[in-house]
């Protein structure tokens, strides 16, 4: 199969992380990928994803900052002509170690908060963290950086999207990313003492729509709630189609949880050129393009937009990864989403934290 | 509004009516845009001056046109025998009469070209949407609802006053008999106003048809005011975010973000190339057309572009 071009390489530098997050995109058995690439390998794969295409890459984990050769991975991003983009949570660089990777070629940054409020956003992350990573935004901007703040929205926070929305204006933020869960990892885990109601979502959705028309900055992205929506996401913009993501053990995978999925193969980095791991590994091709559908996908007209939805959605919720993706309304088994959803309603269980042990 | 349903449903009176109606106008009016502001404090180079009169020509052009339509509508001969002294002033009785040969008096006095004015090819494209947007305004209203949207009218006599005193004072290069344009103007605007709010106030006979010509009015002041944005905008001299990073040398060419890149086709790496925070977007496009003259839609294409890559954040005014 031809491959499409990537145009941005997600590189998870190390799953380790010192937050505990209950919606935590890594891998539930994270502590078992060992971080195998460094700052030469990291570089090799930023040139040979240039060759491929990629433009941008996003440095993420886990908390890459934790990655003992951060500078170095950053003037090799930059040496490859990609434009560099760092996702952390902030509690774990000062500012003086923000000014050297913007010397060695850091160009933007995302830092996430899990809240408006101090408490509740250290109750999420399982750890005390919200002044630091304020503090850490406020450096960004101090530098001349672009600030990206990334909420993660559920049922304990939705009600307070303005507050969200006020606090990315007194930071400068350029871009608010209010990413309502996905629910798969940790949030799987978690997803009755997260999951919404539907009325939550409404109101803050309106509060969004608000804020817009107020200012046109920050712009705000709404990652739009699955569950609640009767149509799948496009999950990463299709299987394999834009975004390669490079774990830290260097397994080339279509997206952060895919490598999860029982059954495929992906392949390693650098075992195998970046370039073989994209267009030949035999799961990158499982879902590519929209050969793999089944009905009601394959002859549906939105299927050019959703891309048949997640993958991993179906696998969780469904046990077969090519069935349709139960958030659709059209889906056979979307009854599994509805029975999640009346949950929703009612009284909300305690949390897992990622940092828990293995659970079960 | 507390009133219960009854109280809200009748027609305010007409005072009150009125009082809104310039309310509207002391809010939304094209006095508070910051380009007038500029114009009326000295502020505009020659250049902008010229664009802006080059520009608002094309307003001229459609305004006989407007009250054409607004003619076709009428069923009241004394509306008609009242309404058609517009376009008398307008057009004039005769060749080299009326206001839009005043307006090119005023084209000569800035030290534009005349027939280059005529021809309408500087006009910008966000310029012709806004006037052709009013033009369709009323072509799609009612008689009563068209009137109100010329009710800008009502706030047209004091910027005049206003504009004439700034030119004598800032712009002494523009010859004076240039002016009388807008001199006829304080005389003629406040005259036809009264006539508009007179039919307005006494046909609007439900609150729902005050409220249809509320909207009406405030279309029309965001009509002027895009005007305005884009001869401003033609002004002003991009440059690149330092945020962005341009490939635009890649065989497909683009600009990459935080977390995004916009594909650039066409002659969109050439534009952007030329953005050196040193030339005007009016500058940029005509390069364009110069470039392309077999490309009908270089002008426009590239002053949309620009406005476009403003949006998006990709150009930023200069530093």
């Amino acid at each position: 199969m031809d491959a499409p071009r990537p145009y941005n390489l997600v590189a998870e530098l190390t799953y380790r992380c010192p937050l505990q997050c209950v919606y935590c995109s890594n891998p539930v058995g994270w502590r078992d990928v060992p971080d195998a690439l460094g700052a030469d390998l990291w570089t090799q794969a930023f040139h040979e994803a240039a060759a491929l295409g990629v433009v941008h890459v996003g440095l993420t984990g886990g908390e890459p900052t934790l990655h003992p050769q951060l500078g170095e991975i950053v003037a090799g991003a930059a040496a490859a002509g990609l434009y560099v983009h760092l996702v952390t949570a902030g509690t774990t660089l000062a500012r003086g170690g923000l000014a050297a990777l913007r010397a060695r070629g850091l160009r933007s940054v995302q830092v996430s908060i899990q809240d408006a409020q101090p408490e509740a956003s250290d109750r999420i992350a399982g750890a005390r963290c919200f002044d630091k990573k304020l503090a850490f935004a406020e450096a960004v901007r101090a530098e001349g950086l672009p600030l990206t703040l990334n909420v993660v929205l559920h049922r304990h926070n939705l009600g307070r999207v303005g507050e969200i929305v006020a606090l990315a204006r007194r930071l400068g933020a350029l871009r608010l990313e209010l990413a309502n869960a996905q629910y798969d990892g940790w949030a799987f885990l978690n997803r009755a003492a997260l999951l919404p109601t539907r009325e939550q979502i409404d109101a803050a959705a309106e509060v969004v729509a608000r804020a817009r028309e107020e200012a046109r900055e920050p712009e705000i992205l709404w990652v739009l709630p699955d569950y609640h929506r009767d149509r799948p996401k496009p999950c990463m913009g299709g299987w394999a189609r834009r975004t390669l993501v490079l774990a830290p053990d260097g397994r080339a995978l279509p997206c952060q949880a895919a490598g999860e999925l029982p059954g495929l193969e992906f392949w390693r980095f650098p075992e195998h050129s970046l370039a073989a791991c994209w267009r030949d590994a035999p799961g990158m091709n499982a879902f590519r393009g929209e050969g793999w559908m089944r009905e009601p996908c394959r002859s549906c007209p939105e299927r050019a937009r959703d891309f048949g939805g997640c993958r991993c959605q179906a696998h969780r919720l469904t046990g077969d990864a090519g069935a349709t993706d139960p958030a659709c309304a059209l889906a056979p088994q979307h009854g599994v989403v509805l029975a999640a959803r009346a949950e929703a309603e009612r009284a909300a269980p305690d949390f897992v934290y990622r940092g828990s042990p293995r659970p079960r | 509004m507390s009133a219960g349903p009854a109280v809200a449903d009748a027609p305010l009176p007409p005072g009150e009516f009125e009082a809104r109606l310039r309310r509207i106008g002391d809010e939304r009016y094209h006095h508070r845009h910051p380009f007038n502001l500029r114009m009326h404090e000295g502020a505009l180079t020659r250049e902008e001056i010229r664009t802006w009169v080059a520009n608002r020509y094309y307003y001229q052009t459609r305004i006989p046109r407007k009250d054409s339509l607004i003619l076709a509508k009428a069923q009241d001969p004394e509306f008609r025998r009242a309404w058609i002294s517009r376009i008398h002033d307008h057009d004039g009785r005769q060749p080299g009469e009326g206001g839009l040969e005043l307006w090119l008096a005023l084209a000569d006095a800035v030290g534009l070209d005349r027939a280059r004015v005529e021809s309408l090819a500087d006009v910008l494209p966000g310029v012709r949407r806004a006037c052709d947007a009013y033009v369709e305004l009323v072509s799609q209203s009612d008689l009563l609802t068209a009137v109100a949207s010329s009710l800008t009218e009502l706030f047209a006599g004091d910027i005049m006053a206003v504009r004439i005193a700034a030119f004598e004072k800032h712009y002494p290069w523009v010859r004076t008999e240039g002016l009388r344009y807008f001199r006829t103007r304080t005389v003629q605007a406040p005259a036809d106003a009264a006539f508009g709010l007179a039919f307005v106030v006494s046909e609007a006979r439900t609150r729902a048809d005050q409220q249809r010509c509320e909207a009406a009015l405030v279309r029309k002041c965001e009509i002027l005011w895009s005007l305005l944005d884009a001869v401003e905008a033609a002004g002003v001299s991009p440059r690149l975010s330092p945020h962005a990073q341009p490939r635009l040398g890649d065989a497909d060419p683009m600009v990459v973000l935080p977390e995004r890149a916009v594909k650039l086709t066409g002659s969109a790496a050439e534009i952007l190339s030329l953005c050196d925070g040193v030339r005007s977007a009016l500058e940029i496009a005509g390069i364009l057309r110069e470039r392309h003259p077999g490309a009908p839609g270089a002008w426009d294409d590239a002053h949309d572009f620009l406005a476009a890559m403003r949006r998006q954040g990709v150009l930023l005014p200069p530093a």
